[in-house]
């Protein structure tokens, strides 16, 4: 009788045991994170501006018309927008040339990776591809090519009027100013403090520029989070901007990237880091939003790195037409998306 | 007198030297794959950063009780920028090294001016507990030259590492030890 109780009782601890090791084994699979999303470390340990991030839908001037325009591109760099409201979206070493509601009009082979592009005032096409200038007739035949002066030189925009042609260049920190037979006849932008210039501060490759009607060339500089305007010859005039994550300033390190010119003299800003495109008037005060992250199709307010492709991500390119709509291209997304004022 | 065929003296002198062939040729291979074996590639943890999101599970998961991950700087891809979102907070009061501004919370980077407008940042590793903070704020808005590394002076090396298992999005992996860091910017 005692044998086979103490065979019973050991058969018992053995059983406890054994349901003690299954729940320790249940407790810790339950506990074990493998998301990332619940982090044993404390907030002052983690990166969070979402309340930066947040915009009140009353400053939300814009909404979108018609359909996102979904393009086949695997990379895009630059939209551009002419005078019939075409859409010019450059990439894969090509030009695309979309109707309003997106159907394709042409397709303009370019033999090398655009990295920004104009239309001319002929109805002709300017591009940049990496340290060349391409200059192209309105059925997109090249007319002209010429290499930047410096050969590291990485043209990150285009601007152009009736006798100049302006070249962003984002590694030697300089717009080229050519004539329109290629030779260079000056530069904008290099620090130069005789004439009271800082310089250009361009920590990300994201430089842009963009001539006005009143014959002053806009120019972003992105490290001092302003927006410059620089006579052609090169004296700058007058610069507004200021660095906040407050939605009347320019977030981060670097920013804008990129901007365009409304047609009353506003300007359209697009940043990176945070998802949001807005509007300033021609003095640059803060006017309004065009979109957020919900108007953009974005799920989280930023893009911080939450997956690995958000983590080298780019922004977005911007370009408006003489109604004042507004064409966002989305260079993650590889999509265009058109919004009107309210 | 001594009259042996001379056939049996042939096979006999074949079988003692192949005899001696097979002994040398058995100590040969003996001999490399004692070599071999010596040279045997050596594997150690890497954190892949074209796969980490910095999470912060580096900081927490490493069996050591500060963490052989830690923050590293590619400074070719740095940008030397004045307000670097990775060295200050989102909305810094000023753009100086007080403490109040700076975001790393253990004050491990440190600011250096070049010329204006140009600052350095390099990480006391002393400071590092490899939180990833800085990390993210470097990749959401500048070009992501700071990045976690798991520092081999540290690493103890686990058959199974701890932060490996938590790791949300399978950064790490075993690397050749003779190369055992992934750098960016190379």
């Amino acid at each position: 009788m005692k044998e086979r109780m103490g065979k019973f009782r050991s058969g018992l601890l053995i059983a406890f045991v054994l349901i003690l090791a299954v729940a320790a084994g249940v407790i810790a699979f339950l506990l074990s994170d493998t998301s990332g999303t619940h982090v044993a470390l404390g907030p002052e340990y983690t990166y969070d501006i979402k309340q930066y991030a947040e915009i009140d839908p009353a400053l939300i001037l814009y909404r979108q018309v018609g359909e996102t325009i979904e393009t086949d591109f695997e990379n895009t760099h630059a939209i551009a927008v002419d005078a019939e409201g075409r859409i010019y979206v450059a990439g894969d070493e090509r030009i695309a040339v979309y109707s309003a509601d997106g159907n394709v009009i042409k397709q303009i082979e370019l033999g090398a990776e655009p990295t920004c592009l104009a239309i001319d005032g002929n109805g002709g096409m300017i591009v940049g591809l990496s340290d060349t200038i391409e200059m192209l007739d309105a059925p997109g035949v090249e007319t002209a090519r010429w290499k930047a002066p410096m050969p590291n030189a990485l043209l990150t925009s285009i601007a152009t009027d009736k006798n100049n042609i302006f070249a962003a260049d984002a590694v030697n920190k300089v717009i080229w100013r050519f004539d329109r037979k290629g030779n260079v006849i000056g530069k904008v932008g290099e620090k130069d403090e005789k004439r009271n210039i800082p310089g250009i501060v361009i920590p990300s490759p994201y430089f842009d520029i963009t001539m006005a009607p009143d014959g002053l060339l806009r120019v972003v500089n992105p490290g001092r989070h302003l927006i410059e305007a620089y006579t052609v010859q090169g004296d700058r005039e007058w610069f507004w901007g200021k660095a906040s994550v407050g939605i009347e300033g320019f977030s981060g390190c670097c920013n804008p990237i990129n901007f365009a010119l409304l047609p009353d003299g506003g300007f359209v800003t697009c940043e990176k880091g945070l998802v949001r495109v807005k509007v300033y008037d021609a003095d640059g005060h803060f006017v309004g939003v065009v979109a957020g992250p919900d108007q953009l199709g974005w799920v989280e307010p930023l893009r911080v790195c939450e997956t690995p492709e958000q983590c080298s991500s780019k922004g977005f390119d911007v370009a408006a037409d003489s109604d004042g709509r507004i064409y966002i291209l989305d260079m993650v997304r590889k999509n265009v998306r058109i919004f009107e004022k309210e | 007198m001594t009259n042996e065929n001379p056939d049996n003296q042939s096979r006999r002198k074949f079988l003692r030297d192949g005899f001696w062939v097979a002994v040398l040729s058995a100590l040969a291979a003996a001999a490399a794959a004692v070599l071999a074996k010596g040279r045997k590639k050596k594997y150690v943890w890497q954190l892949d950063p074209a796969k980490c999101i910095a999470c912060g599970n580096c900081a927490t998961h490493c069996v050591l009780n500060e963490s052989a991950v830690k923050c590293v700087h590619a400074y070719a891809m740095c940008g030397y920028c004045d307000l670097c979102t990775g060295y200050f907070v989102p909305e810094p009061k000023a753009l100086d090294t007080a403490a109040e501004n700076q975001l790393c919370p253990t004050g491990a980077i440190k600011r250096t001016f070049v010329e204006d407008p140009y600052f350095e940042y390099t990480i006391d590793e002393r400071l590092c507990i490899g939180c990833g903070k800085c990390v993210k704020g470097c990749s959401a808005f500048g070009n992501g030259s700071l990045f976690l590394q798991v520092r081999h002076d540290r690493c103890l090396n686990c058959n199974e590492c701890a932060i490996a298992v938590a790791c949300p999005t399978q950064a790490f992996k075993r690397v050749d030890a003779d190369n055992p860091y992934l750098l960016k910017g190379k």
